[in-house]
């Protein structure tokens, strides 16, 4: 019998809690009274924009670590953290989107949340951008890991600029003062959906960092073999 | 001792440049650092520099205070748009030194500069611009002196003067590591020769090479 | 560490006014910007000040991208960055001295947009002109301080300008929000209950984040591999 990876096991829980994460908001979770239905795609968008934002976390520190300990380990992850942190910022903007276009019959509005996820989506693109120059892969790595952390350190920045700029209402919902509008149900049904986008982001983060370990090694290997062929003679390859 | 190398180590991406080099060199010392096209000798120079950070193996500098390193390669390093004089000028301070325009006009002098002191240093032959490089780098008098080619395509007189000022940076106490275009005739002037191959660097005295 | 960078700003602005093209590219582009958005306006209407602060940002940014990027090329024409990473002084005294010389050439080209804004966009200075000295001093410190440490990038010429605005751009946001509605109340007296000292407070916090970034992250951004 094959044996099953730790990583398809999680896949298959992230995809089967994913897949039941659905009839829990529709079935399960009750109706907001003035929003209507299309306050159901907030189950869907907080926990996009908290993955989202937790990846580019996630960049920050193992960008941290690689100008620490200069292991290319953290620069890979950081890429990863990093892909993986602008799709789910793509998503949680069309997901917003929809939910602005319903509730507020436009498209787009400035709103805090939505603007600094825009910003952030821009910040890192650039940084992807920046990742795919034709450095050596040192300085990419140095390159990379410093505007990872610029980065990441101008989020609250941008956060509070775009909370100061003249602006519409946002849906508070689980935050700030209002908090505490949200029945139990909608709790429950808010942590089941972030749980498993949890494990659906943690599986998609792996499998792209073990894509990326794998890449590099076979780079190591063709350098090594392109070696060997310059020098036949020679005996002690490491 | 000057310049010691433990067991370096560099990588590119995957690929290994140096593999495990070691080599002390002391003051007053001068070694050519021989090996073919992309065998890794301007990595090497660059990481006695401190240039380029290994990724193991230790580099120990002994340098006394106010002593400094001179990198000199076969790029002039002139701002085109400066006379050669202020170009020196601009160096001079950069290193920490307050010189006078006459200092600075008898070195000129030295590498024959001098009519040339205040015009663009655009306008220099590749020669001459090598020469005012090299001016750049003795003014500092520098302990440990980095010579990456600095030779190639200068004219027989600034190879002359090039090579006459080398040996006389060693006599003065400076130690020299000399990647040299032209191995052959310069091993004469120095007193080890190292051989980069493969990533690993074998050492022998200056006579048997040449 | 304050030294070098003094004779390092004092040999850039004097390289570039005399290369002359680096800076005049930078005013050119700039000003044309500030043309060119002239035109969206339509007959009898007038611009608001936020348009005229916003497009004289713009073209403030644009500028700062070719000046920094003009900066950094000086080092590359005949090989210095190597020998100047050599000097006996900390590499963070490249990033400040650039920031200084950037600075300076940030403040000489807007002496040129800001008349242009007035003129062009048929603007008047009727707001808190007071705050005019802080606001372009503070939001060119972070503007220096950013491009001299993202400028670096640019070394060996990997990356052009279209990228370094890319990478820029989006993070300068925060000071450029402030710095746009700052600027709309200069131009015109701004509404009472907004709160322009914290705009204030973005610009300095802006300031610190870029200052403390350059100062710590700048050796890994501008070394001697090509």
């Amino acid at each position: 019998m094959p044996r099953i990876s730790p990583l398809a096991l999680m896949a298959l829980l992230g995809g089967l809690l994913m897949a039941a994460s659905h009839p829990v908001i529709l079935l399960y979770a009750p109706l907001e009274e003035q929003m209507g239905i299309i306050q159901k795609i907030f189950y869907l968008h907080l926990p996009l924009a908290w993955w989202g934002l937790f990846s580019f976390f996630l960049v920050f520190i193992a960008s941290l670590l690689f100008l620490i300990r200069r292991d290319y380990f953290w620069d890979t992850l950081a890429e990863a953290g990093a892909e993986a942190g602008l799709v789910l910022a793509a998503l949680t903007l069309v997901t917003g989107m929809i939910w602005a276009r319903v509730s507020w019959n436009t498209w787009w509005t400035w709103d805090p949340r939505l603007s600094t996820t825009l910003i952030l989506s821009f910040i890192y693109a650039g940084y992807m951008l920046t990742r795919g120059l034709d450095f050596s892969r040192e300085r990419r790595a140095l390159i990379s890991a410093a505007l990872g952390i610029v980065a990441f350190l101008d989020v609250p920045l941008v956060f509070f600029s775009a909370k100061l700029w003249p602006q519409t209402m946002h849906p508070q919902v689980v935050t700030g003062p209002k908090a505490g509008g949200l029945e139990p149900e909608m709790k429950l049904t808010l942590f089941f959906c972030l749980a498993a986008f949890g494990v659906f982001w943690a599986a998609l983060l792996i499998l792209r960092c073990r894509l990326g370990l794998a890449a590099n090694r076979l780079e190591g290997l063709r350098a090594r073999l392109a070696l060997k062929e310059n020098t036949p003679k020679e005996q002690d390859h490491g | 001792m000057l310049l010691r190398l433990e067991n370096i180590a560099k990588f590119y991406g995957e690929r290994p440049v140096i593999r495990g080099a070691s080599l002390e060199l002391a003051a007053g010392r001068t070694l050519l650092l021989t090996g073919g096209n992309g065998a890794g000798k301007t990595t090497l120079l660059k990481i006695m520099a401190g240039l380029i950070r290994p990724d193991s193996g230790r580099l120990t500098l002994e340098l006394a205070e106010g002593e400094q390193v001179g990198y000199l390669g076969h790029r002039t390093c002139i701002y085109p748009e400066l006379s050669g004089l202020e170009n020196l000028f601009f160096w001079a301070r950069l290193h920490g030194l307050k010189p006078g325009r006459a200092a600075l006009l008898e070195l000129m002098e030295r590498l024959g500069l001098l009519p040339f002191a205040d015009e663009r240093a655009g306008i220099y032959s590749r020669g001459m611009a090598q020469r005012l490089n090299l001016a750049r780098v003795l003014l500092f008098r520098p302990a440990l002196l980095l010579l990456d080619e600095p030779a190639t395509g200068l004219d027989t007189r600034s190879r002359q003067t090039l090579e006459e000022e080398i040996a006389r940076a060693g006599k003065a106490g400076a130690g020299i590591v000399w990647i040299s275009h032209r191995p052959e005739e310069d091993a004469a002037m120095a007193d080890e020769v190292a051989l980069l191959e493969n990533g690993r660097l074998s050492l022998r005295p200056a006579k048997a090479a040449a | 560490m304050i030294r070098p960078a003094l004779i390092l700003a004092r040999k850039d602005l004097t390289l570039l006014c005399l290369r002359g093209n680096g800076l005049s590219q930078a005013l050119l582009l700039g000003l044309l910007l500030i043309f060119i958005f002239s035109l969206a306006r339509g007959l009898a209407e007038l611009f608001s000040a936020q348009t005229a602060a916003t497009v004289f940002w713009v073209s403030t940014l644009f500028c700062q991208v070719l000046i920094f990027n003009a900066l950094y090329a000086l080092e590359e024409d005949n090989g210095q960055r190597q020998v100047l990473l050599l000097i006996p002084a900390p590499v963070q005294s490249i990033w400040l001295g650039k920031a200084l010389a950037g600075l300076a050439l940030l403040l000489a080209a807007q002496a040129v947009f800001v008349p242009a804004v007035l003129i062009f966009l048929d603007q008047g200075l009727e707001g808190r002109t007071e705050w005019a000295p802080g606001l372009l001093i503070l939001a060119d410190l972070g503007l220096a301080a950013a491009g001299s440490l993202l400028g670096a990038i640019a070394q060996g010429r990997a990356a052009k300008e279209s990228l370094l605005s890319l990478i820029l751009f989006p993070l300068l946001l925060p000071l450029l929000l402030a710095a746009i509605r700052l600027g709309a109340g200069i131009l015109s007296e701004p509404p009472a209950q907004e709160d322009l000292a914290s705009w204030f407070r973005i610009l300095i916090g802006f300031d610190c984040l870029f200052a403390a970034a350059g100062l710590v992250l700048f050796p890994f951004i501008y070394n001697a591999q090509e």
